[in-house]
C-alpha cells in the first residue's frame, strides 16, 4: 500500500501554513488527518496523485476550510490560558504567599489614606505601567527569538508571551478614567479600601502574567502539549 | 413511521445532528480506549453504515472544545512519519457522557411522540 513520504509530510505542514494554520500543534494534527485520508483514498485508487488527493481531503473540511477548528482551538486555549492564569492568582491568598498579598495591600492602603493621595496613585499606576511596557517588549523578543530557534509557533506559547501585552492594552485603556477619579476623591474609607484592592489585583495580575507565567513557560508548554517534548 | 423519523434526521442532518456530535464522540471514546480524529470519522461512518457523516470541519473544533473541558485528554506519539494525538476520556468525561446519553435518549423519545404518537 502506497504510503506518505516524508517529502510529503512536510508539503502538507506548508499545505496548512498556507491556509492560514500557523500554529504547529494544529498543523500537526491536521497534517496527520489529511495524511491518513490520502492513504486511505490510495487504497482505493492508486493511480490518484498526491494533489488531487490533497485538495480531495481537504475539500472535506467545508468552505470555511480549517478556519473553524483555528477559532475552537483558540477559544480553547484561551479558557486554558486563563485557567493558568487564574490557578497562580488564587496562590496568592493561600498561605504563605497571602502575607504578601495582605502587606501590598496595606501599603496601597496607607498611601490612598494620605494627603499625598491623588500623587501616590499616579506613581503607582505609572509604575505599574512603565513595568509592564518593558516586560511586553522583553517578551515579545524572547517569543521571536524562541520561534526563530525552534521554527514552530505554539498557541499556548504566543499566549504567554503575548497575551500579557493584551491586559496591558485594556489596563492602559482606562488612565483616563483613572485619572478622572483621581481628581475628585474623597477621603472615605471605602474609597480607599476599594482602590487598594484594584491596585492589588492589578499588581498581582501584571506580576502573574508578565513575570510568573512566562517564566514557566516550559513547565505549561508540557502540561499543553504532549508532543513538545517530541 | 420510524423510517420517516430516520428520514427527518437525516434529511437536515447538518443541523440536527450538531447538538449530538459531542454526544458521539465522547460514547466512542467511552468505549474505546483511545482515538485519533481521522479514526473517530471513520468509525462512525462505519457503525451508520455511511448514513452519518461527521465533517472534518465540524469534528476537530467540538474535540478542542471538549479538551479545554477537560473532559478529554490528549496523547501524541509517533506514528509512521508522523505525530498522531489521541483523545482519551477523563473521569469528568465518563459522568458527561452519561449526562448526555440520557439527554439524548429524552430527545429522541419526545421526536418519536412528535413525530409518531402511537409508539411513544
Amino acid at each position: 500500500m502506497q504510503k506518505i513520504n516524508n517529502e510529503q509530510i512536510e508539503e502538507l505542514y506548508a499545505f496548512t501554513r498556507n491556509h492560514f494554520v500557523e500554529y504547529y500543534d494544529l498543523q500537526t494534527e491536521l497534517v496527520d488527518h489529511l495524511a491518513n485520508d490520502i492513504e486511505a483514498m490510495w487504497e482505493k485508487q492508486p493511480e490518484l496523485n498526491f494533489e488531487d488527493a490533497k485538495n480531495a481531503a481537504f475539500k472535506k473540511f467545508g468552505v470555511f476550510g480549517f478556519l473553524e477548528p483555528i477559532e475552537q482551538k483558540q477559544k480553547a486555549m484561551g479558557r486554558r490560558y486563563r485557567g493558568f492564569l487564574w490557578n497562580e492568582f488564587k496562590a496568592w491568598f493561600t498561605l504563605p504567599k497571602v502575607v504578601f498579598t495582605l502587606l501590598i495591600f496595606v501599603i496601597f492602603y496607607a498611601a490612598f489614606s494620605s494627603v499625598y493621595v491623588k500623587y501616590f496613585s499616579i506613581t503607582f499606576y505609572l509604575g505599574i505601567a512603565i513595568w509592564s511596557i518593558y516586560r511586553t517588549i522583553q517578551l515579545n523578543r524572547i517569543f521571536r527569538r524562541r520561534k526563530e530557534k525552534s521554527n514552530k509557533k505554539w498557541m499556548m506559547e504566543e499566549m504567554i508571551f503575548k497575551q500579557a501585552g493584551g491586559t496591558l492594552l485594556v489596563f492602559m485603556s482606562q488612565i483616563h478614567t483613572f485619572y478622572n477619579l483621581s481628581e475628585s476623591f474623597t477621603l472615605n474609607a471605602y474609597t480607599v479600601a476599594g482602590l487598594a484592592t484594584v491596585f492589588t489585583i492589578l499588581f498581582l495580575v501584571s506580576y502573574i502574567s508578565f513575570q510568573l507565567l512566562p517564566e514557566k513557560a516550559e513547565e505549561l508548554l508540557n502540561k499543553t502539549y504532549p508532543e513538545y517534548a517530541l | 413511521m420510524h423510517k420517516k423519523f430516520m428520514y427527518i434526521c437525516f434529511m437536515s442532518n447538518s443541523k440536527l445532528y450538531k447538538g449530538s456530535l459531542t454526544t458521539i464522540i465522547l460514547k466512542l471514546l467511552n468505549e474505546n480506549d483511545k482515538m485519533y480524529g481521522y479514526e473517530i470519522t471513520q468509525k462512525v461512518k462505519a457503525l451508520t453504515k455511511g448514513q452519518l457523516k461527521i465533517t472534518e470541519g465540524a469534528l476537530y473544533p467540538a474535540l478542542h472544545k471538549l479538551e479545554a473541558e477537560g473532559l478529554l485528554s490528549v496523547e501524541v506519539k509517533k506514528v509512521d512519519n508522523r505525530l498522531r494525538k489521541y483523545y482519551k476520556i477523563t473521569e469528568n468525561g465518563e459522568k458527561e457522557t452519561t449526562n448526555k446519553l440520557d439527554e439524548l435518549a429524552e430527545y429522541i423519545k419526545t421526536m418519536q411522540a412528535l413525530v409518531n404518537p402511537k409508539l411513544a
